[in-house]
């Protein structure tokens, strides 16, 4: 998973979705970018977004705390697009000051 | 090179069921005529599981030689307890703090391959060899599976189908419900071509790898026998029995059949030369009744359940794997229906909920003795006959995520968490639940013959695997090699070597050295798992 790290957060968060979903059977005219909801559009069940959490994990090498991206004020919001998980990573990147 | 060590898991498997499956009937062939073969050749014994006989803390301890208490995996469901909230995750490979017998056996030089086991995904970063996880969705497996392209080149196995193949966590959610009569019948035969997947992912990569250390775990065996013990059971099979029931018994049979023949297979492709080794995680038995230990809690006062939300969220909540509790209120409580423990809700600061630290011994042992006046009024015998202390059972530096108490029921069933009377009711017909007792045989050159030896513990299998791939054994493993599996003049020529102890690679003991980032990752987890519900 570790090639899957590209040089920006946005960049990586669809390599890696687009790395999960390769063999799922989604319409393969589908370009995933920014607004791409997991749920809406890739059909990721709660399983799926576990992982998803995991392989973001693996290709950076750390562990991002995903709860602050996936609950607002103790409820689980609704779907989560990979632009708002690209935005989650580089903050916590920035605020720890490593490189993107 | 050729296979040197090869091992069969199968899930559940218990010699009540294989001793009469392997024996000539009605003068005809036994339904496992290898197995049987095995059995008069080879040396076998029982298996004793890990305290609660469930499939992670038991194949995790048969991967690693070590107790739960040491692995720290307990259960499939994770939880940490938050003050008033309570936050459940999936148990996975990182939750594992000890080295697991793929690392050791491939740090030193041996090439290994894992098919199907639990808690191999994610797989580790380097490793001497494959892996292809078991209980991960299909969707999943390709990025689980190691190294990259072995998913890639399993695709060129005739008729490979991954969504054949791998868990499906709707379906298997199932093997404790009582279901009708089609859907057990559909439930029996779902599993027979997974199996048969599996097969041909074993059977292509020893041709192609040919691995020191061969293993594929057959999980059909377990899942079976939840819904269709009644079928399988010898001792079940008299009296006047429906044409249903012998059409189940021998779709059954059918599953054992083709168990056989893939396990000749498997050893005849391995060669001439191999040491063949067969575990189960645990036994099986049957469950005749329910016992709903959070409604009996809660008549004692520990447990306080929250009301469930209207319409379809509380028929989901209702239906969902975790015990749905006011954590303001509950003291002590039934985590799910897999773990058959007790937690107590320790108050880690003052105001927080859960009792005073300096109340535990007393809380506890009211508690058990709560537990032990649970009894049948008919009988007066008890329903949970033993119940023991986390200290008793899982000593080690796991422990603290333990259950604080461990309960063996009656029937050795598992509980229900649900908020439903009567506490204990009887189940509309049997089903089939997991025995302590396992199977352990070995087979091969260098094997002795025709042995039976006396009771055997889980945590030995990877001692055993060891030796047999000339390793020597590390000082720290729980198991020891049962030395009378094998020829004095095979021991002769192979003395058993101890070695130096596991390595616990970057794991760590994560109770106690967890980072806040770590514990906001877990926290992530363990929300989104609510999500699911």
């Amino acid at each position: 998973m570790s090639s899957l790290k590209k040089n920006t957060p946005i960049d990586t968060v669809i390599a890696v979705a687009g790395d999960i979903t390769q063999d799922w059977g989604l319409d393969p005219g589908m370009k995933l970018g920014p607004e791409t909801l997991l749920a809406a559009d890739l059909e990721f069940t709660s399983i799926d977004i576990i992982q998803f959490c995991v392989a973001l994990d693996q290709a950076y090498g750390r562990r991002f705390g995903f709860q602050d991206l996936l609950m607002k004020e103790g409820s689980y919001i609704g779907d989560v697009s990979l632009g708002q998980f690209a935005d989650f990573i580089d903050s916590r990147l920035q605020a720890q000051g490593a490189p993107a | 090179m050729s296979v040197r060590t090869l091992f069969i898991g199968m899930d559940g498997a218990t010699f009540t069921v294989l001793d009469d499956l392997t024996r000539a009937a009605n003068g005809g062939e036994p339904v496992m005529p290898f197995l049987s073969r095995v059995f008069a050749e080879g040396t076998r014994a029982k298996l004793r599981s890990t305290p609660n006989p469930l499939t992670p803390p038991a194949w995790v301890s048969l991967m690693t030689g070590r107790g739960p208490g040491h692995h720290g995996v307990y259960d499939f469901i994770r939880a940490e307890e938050r003050g008033d909230e309570v936050y459940f995750t999936l148990y996975d490979s990182r939750d594992c703090r000890v080295e697991t017998i793929w690392s050791m056996a491939s740090r030193q030089g041996k090439r290994v391959c894992a098919l199907n086991f639990p808690f191999t995904a994610p797989p580790p970063s380097e490793l001497n060899g494959f892996i292809v996880p078991g209980f991960i969705p299909w969707r999943h497996l390709r990025r689980n599976s190691y190294p990259d392209d072995i998913y890639e080149r399993l695709k060129s196995i005739p008729e490979f189908d991954p969504q054949e193949l791998a868990w499906d966590f709707e379906r298997e959610k199932q093997s404790g419900d009582e279901l009708s009569d089609e859907d057990r019948e559909s439930w029996v035969r779902y599993h027979l071509p997974r199996e048969r997947q599996w097969f041909k992912v074993a059977q292509y990569i020893m041709h192609e790898e040919q691995p020191d250390l061969m293993a594929v775990l057959f999980d059909g065996v377990d899942k079976l026998q939840h819904q269709a013990w009644p079928y399988v059971d010898p001792n079940l099979q008299h009296g006047e029995l429906s044409g249903f029931h012998q059409r189940m018994r021998e779709l059954s049979l059918s599953y054992y059949r083709q168990l056989d023949g893939f396990i000749e297979q498997l050893v005849t492709a391995a060669g001439p030369n191999v040491q063949v080794f067969f575990a189960s995680d645990h036994g099986f038995t049957a469950s005749t009744e329910v016992v709903r230990i959070n409604a009996y809690l809660a008549e004692k006062g520990y447990v306080h359940f929250r009301e469930l939300p209207e319409g379809d969220a509380g028929k989901r909540r209702d239906n969902s794997y975790f015990a749905f509790l006011d954590w303001n209120k509950t003291i002590a409580y039934c985590r799910t229906p897999s773990c058959n423990g007790i937690t107590i809700r320790v108050a880690r600061k003052p105001g927080e909920t859960g009792i005073d630290p300096k109340d535990y011994d007393k809380v506890r042992n009211r508690l058990i003795r709560d537990l032990e006046d649970l009894k049948d009024p008919q009988t007066g015998e008890r329903i949970i006959t033993e119940i023991y202390t986390r200290e008793e059972v899982f000593p080690g530096s796991a422990m603290g995520d333990a259950p604080d108490l461990q309960m063996v029921l009656r029937d050795f069933g598992f509980v229900s968490v649900r908020n439903i009377q009567p506490v204990v009711q009887k189940r509309n017909y049997v089903i089939g639940t997991h025995h302590p007792d396992g199977v352990f045989m070995a087979w091969g050159p260098g094997i002795e013959a025709g042995k039976v030896l006396g009771k055997r513990h889980i945590t030995d299998v990877t001692s055993t695997l060891l030796y047999s791939l000339g390793l020597p054994v590390p000082s720290d493993l729980e198991g020891k090699v049962p030395t009378a599996m094998f020829t004095a003049e095979y021991q002769a020529k192979h003395p058993l070597k101890i070695g130096e102890p596991t390595r616990s690679g970057d794991k760590g003991d994560r109770g106690e050295t967890m980072d806040d980032e770590e514990k906001q990752q877990l926290m992530a987890q363990l929300q989104m798992l609510g999500y699911m519900e």
